[in-house]
């Protein structure tokens, strides 16, 4: 098997104690990897470091211990090969949608022509439907059309990986929708390797390759890595027509509502980071899914 | 003219040029008033060949004090030929006409007060006398004495308008930094007076003052110091019966006017300007307490003086020829209409031409002539000064042992003012030193440290 | 009855409403208080001014007009060193404001850049800003004017001291308020500092900078005339100080007048360049 893209080992994040006395750890022995092309989400509850972590791989944030290692590099710091869409959309509010990102074009590609910027602006204002709104200040928008602009920006410079922090989340359920399968298309269409922060397990369900489950923090671990094994070609309107798609589902609720909690709270070492188990659902019934039974379940080691 | 004895001469201070010191040579005054026919045309070349011998003789000597230890020990004589044999005197001053170089400086900056005290200073810019001596004069407006002070001190004006205390308490120190002063020549005598608030009209008696506010333009002023000595005569203590504070004079008619002063001894035209407002009244001149005080000076540091003695000579002429022209009674009219102007005073004519003329309304309803209301004398008696040092000891300004004449005459250059009166052929007076009657109660300078201590009311 | 003419011509209007009938009670109540001059001995009537012949010593609003209009006709006349027209003594008090404030910015917002990039300097360098801030700035002026030695520059000291304040807390406080995520976003754009600096923070703190500015400016006029005031010689301080000299209140109001003018055009001119950098979030 060759090497994955991205290989995250042994991350782990601590905080001093507000007290000042010992360490709050907020998670630990964290051990993953995304495949080149693949579309990862990670789930969990609030505070189990989620943020953190993928702001470790954008190098906006630095852990405690651990490497992230992407192609065949341990990173330190930003890169314009890894390109970040942010929760709020974080455009410049004083640049219009075009500006912002050829703020990002020029970035990537300084010795570009102002021609050959502005049409890698255009294009990809146009892959997100907003050919008409170049000009518009981001107050001008609307919630859905900024994160837009925020996604044009991002692809626009070609980035290896992909890194979304909940990017939908602020968003009504019709525009989320209608993006969902926007950036579907696009990913799909252009192999792009991505890590996405959700709350939304049908978003999950929709997107991911494989997902990522994190028990509560802190000392938060991937509890296991779910494969997504809906056929290839699904899409919104079908999701829930699919006989995989309820086991997943509850699987992964059952995971957030009650397992997140009871792991969290298990003695150290009952998970192993570095033997993370992969969950397939396709090849046993999901009823037999327990907490305390996993040995219904193929398990494999990484 | 040949080499003259001056710079050779240990009882001169060296700066001018000019060698009539009173004592040695009075040969040289024949000499200077033969070549100089007409007053206050003295010929500039005369100023040129003896400022070229004194540079040398400076020179040489690198101090005045070295110069003086030196002609004491050896004598003029010897010393001039002592010099003459290793400089080429004759060759050096032959350059030096040639090179034109008379003034270090000819455009400078003078500033004044607006107030009929600075009318010398003013008038001679309008009325040519600065331009006579070829000096390009800008009189420059000034607030107050305190930003005069300061503008004088940091070298913006190379010359000023100030009060007759404010050269010897720059010397000694006090209220400033100490900063060797000089005051060529006197502005003014009288020209200032105690005005009162209209409502005080029934209270001519200063017995009936107690608790009045007064306020005078400056603490290191002659109407500060009159101020004190005409209440403390009239029993008023004016650290404890009266309060003096320090005002602008524009100011002082408007609080006057506002109620916030019961009246000031201020310097015209605000006295007469409180009677044109209808504000006031005028109590007192300072004439009535001491006729022919001084009041404003003519000040330059000494480094001005030393610096550029030519200059220094030139504006020193300007300001003694103006005075002289502004002293006569006849010229005053057209002082005022030349001094009133937005550009100087900025009054009504009427005001100053009341100060000038002394032809005035007195604010009670009667117009009074007092000619010599205010008068212009620019000698700068050591005399004065002395009463001035006596006053600023009784009221506690300075402290401790005070040598009143070394600083009267390092500040006040009498001697000097003789020199350059005599060379303009005026007639300046034989001592420097007079005694005063003031209210009655007699100064001798000489007994200067009695008198300051002789006062039942004072800080002594 | 429905109104017909739009707010703005309303309030035009009310304005002009206002105005008249203040400059009318103002004249009326001149000319009443006018009383007529006394029995007086014409020898001694021409030495008295109007005021102690019974006229108000207070102009009426005519007379402030025609001095208006006399100075607005002649702006530049130069009579001598003490009396120069109001153009050109405005020009010197704007040119002194320009001076110190636009050396007070040259300062100001790159080290205000750099307090707020550093959360250290900041907390150490504010006890110090809230020490000075609060200094009248007039209270410089003897100690400017006894280092610098000049006093034309050590009023345009009191400038520069008096507008760096607000725009060195002003742009410090943005800098270090600019929003974490168009930070990030600069960094994942991998921008550079100086391009950070040039394309991100500036603009987002722009707002901040330019309100400090306009605060400075406001400031800076305050203080000039002032400032002129006390060291004399040019500028509309001083020309107000040598009416004030004269007691010609007539000329006060009128200097007043223009003053307010020039502070209110000041006042527009930073509030364009406000609404130049403002941005809606």
């Amino acid at each position: 098997m060759r090497n994955p893209l991205i290989s995250v080992e042994n991350l782990a994040k601590r905080f001093p104690e507000p007290s000042g006395k010992g360490e709050l750890t907020v998670f630990d022995d964290i051990w993953f990897t995304i495949e080149e092309g693949e579309f990862v989400c990670i789930i969990g509850h609030s505070g189990c470091g989620k943020s953190t972590i993928l702001n470790a791989l954008a190098g906006l944030d630095e852990a405690s211990s651990g490497v992230i290692i992407i192609d065949g590099q341990a990173i330190s710091g930003p890169s314009l090969d890894r390109a970040v869409i942010f929760q709020g959309h974080a455009l410049m509010p004083w640049m219009s949608a075009l500006e912002n990102i050829r703020l990002a074009v020029t970035s990537r590609f300084p010795e570009w022509s102002k021609a050959q910027v502005q049409d890698q602006c255009e294009k990809y204002l146009r892959m997100v439907h907003l050919d008409g709104a170049h000009d518009k200040k981001p107050a001008q928008l609307s919630g859905g059309m900024k994160q837009r602009v925020g996604i044009a920006r991002a692809l626009a410079i070609e980035p290896q990986i992909l890194l979304m922090d909940e990017p939908f989340s602020a968003l009504d359920a019709l525009t989320r929708g209608s993006l969902q399968d926007e950036l579907m298309g696009i990913c799909k269409s252009t192999k792009q390797t991505t890590f996405m922060i959700t709350h939304d397990v049908d978003e999950a369900l929709l997107l991911a390759d494989k997902i990522l489950l994190m028990t509560n923090g802190p000392n938060a671990r991937v509890a296991e890595i779910v494969v997504n094994t809906l056929p290839e070609n699904r899409s919104r309107d079908s999701l829930h027509k699919h006989e995989q798609y309820y086991p997943l589902r509850n699987h992964l609720i059952e995971f957030l509502v009650t397992r997140s909690r009871e792991l969290a709270s298990e003695a150290e070492g009952a998970l192993d980071g570095r033997q993370t188990k992969v969950v397939r659902l396709d090849e046993t019934k999901p009823e037999t899914v327990t907490n305390s039974e996993p040995a219904p379940l193929r398990a494999v080691n990484e | 003219m040949s080499i003259t004895k001056n710079p050779y001469d240990p009882d001169v201070t060296l700066g001018s040029g000019c060698s009539c010191g009173s004592h040695s040579s009075q040969a040289e005054h024949d000499a200077a008033e033969a070549t100089t026919s007409d007053a206050g045309n003295e010929s500039t070349e005369d100023i040129l060949v003896k400022s070229v011998e004194t540079a040398v003789v400076q020179a040489v000597f690198g101090t005045d004090m070295a110069r003086r230890n030196f002609l004491r020990a050896v004598g003029a004589s010897t010393a001039a030929a002592a010099i003459a044999d290793v400089f080429p005197l004759g060759a050096a001053k032959a350059l030096a006409a040639e090179a034109s170089a008379k003034l270090e400086k000819s455009k400078l900056n003078v500033g004044f007060v607006p107030i009929t005290c600075a009318t010398p200073i003013i008038m001679a810019q309008p009325m040519g006398f600065y331009e006579k001596y070829g000096l390009d004069v800008d009189v420059i407006k000034t607030a107050g004495w305190a930003v005069s002070r300061d503008k004088s001190m940091n070298g913006e004006y190379d010359a000023s308008h100030m009060l007759t205390p404010m050269p010897l308490a720059i010397t000694v120190g006090s209220g400033s930094n100490a900063t060797p002063w000089t005051m060529p020549a006197v502005e003014n005598i009288n020209g200032q007076a105690i005005t009162l608030a209209s409502k005080h009209k029934d209270k001519n008696d200063p017995k009936m003052w107690k608790g009045f506010k007064f306020a005078v333009p400056f603490d290191y002023s002659m109407h500060n110091f009159l101020l004190r000595y005409y209440v403390a005569e009239h029993g008023l203590d004016p650290d404890q019966d009266i309060q003096i504070r320090v005002l602008p004079p524009p100011e002082m008619v408007a609080n006057l006017a506002a109620d916030n002063v019961d009246g000031y001894l201020a310097p015209d035209p605000f006295n007469q300007r409180a009677v044109y407002d209808g504000v006031g009244f005028i109590h007192k001149l300072t004439k009535e307490i001491w006729d022919g005080h001084p009041c404003c000076a003519f000040a330059a540091s000494q480094q001005f003086v030393d610096e550029m003695p030519n200059t220094f000579i030139a504006l020193y002429k300007a300001i003694i020829d103006a005075t002289q022209y502004a002293s006569k009674q006849e010229n005053r009219k057209e002082v005022a209409k030349a001094i009133s102007p937005k550009n100087y005073l900025n009054q009504p004519e009427t005001v100053v031409q009341q100060v000038l003329t002394g032809t005035f309304a007195d604010g009670l309803g009667g117009i009074q002539k007092v000619p010599d209301r205010i008068d212009f004398d620019p000698f700068p008696y050591h005399s004065m000064a002395v009463w001035i040092l006596t006053q600023m000891k009784r009221w506690g300004y300075i402290e401790g042992d005070v040598n009143y004449k070394a600083v009267a005459e390092q500040v006040y250059l009498a001697t000097r003012a003789k020199e350059v009166m005599t060379e303009m052929g005026l007639t300046p007076p034989e001592s420097t030193y007079q005694k005063y009657s003031i209210m009655g109660k007699e100064f001798d300078p000489e007994k200067a440290e009695a008198y300051a201590a002789s006062f039942s009311i004072g800080r002594v | 009855m429905k109104p017909t003419l739009p707010l703005t011509a309303r309030a035009a209007l009310l304005s002009f409403i206002l105005f008249g009938a203040t400059v009318l009670v103002w004249q009326l109540a001149i000319e009443s208080s006018t009383g007529t001059a006394p029995n007086m001995d014409p020898e001694l009537a021409a030495l008295l001014g109007p005021q102690a012949k019974g006229q108000s010593a207070f102009p009426a609003p005519m007379a402030i007009f025609d001095e208006l209009v006399r100075h607005v006709t002649d702006p530049f006349y130069d009579a001598g060193p003490n009396d120069k027209g109001i153009g050109i003594q405005l020009a010197y008090s704007i040119g002194r404001v320009a001076l110190g404030f636009g050396a007070a910015a040259l300062v100001a917002i790159p080290f205000g850049f750099v307090i707020g990039m550093s959360p250290l300097f900041y907390k150490a360098l504010d006890p110090f800003f809230q020490l000075l801030k609060p200094i009248s700035p007039l209270a410089w002026m003897p100690l400017a004017l006894y280092t610098i030695k000049d006093s034309n520059s050590s009023a345009i000291f009191v400038i520069f001291i008096c507008s760096l304040w607000p725009m060195l807390i002003n742009t410090a406080f943005g800098v270090g308020a600019v929003r974490r995520e168009y930070l990030n976003v600069a960094k994942t754009l991998e921008l550079g500092p100086f391009r950070t600096a040039w394309k991100v923070i500036l603009p987002a703190a722009a707002p901040t900078i330019v309100t400090g500015m306009r605060i400075s400016i406001g400031i800076a006029w305050l203080v000039i005339v002032a400032a002129e005031m006390l060291v004399g010689g040019t500028g509309i301080g001083y020309f107000v100080w040598n009416e004030w000299n004269n007691l010609s209140i007539t000329n006060v109001i009128a200097a007043i007048l223009f003053i307010g003018f020039i502070g209110m055009v000041l006042d527009q001119l930073m509030g364009r360049v406000q609404a130049a950098v403002a941005y809606a979030d």
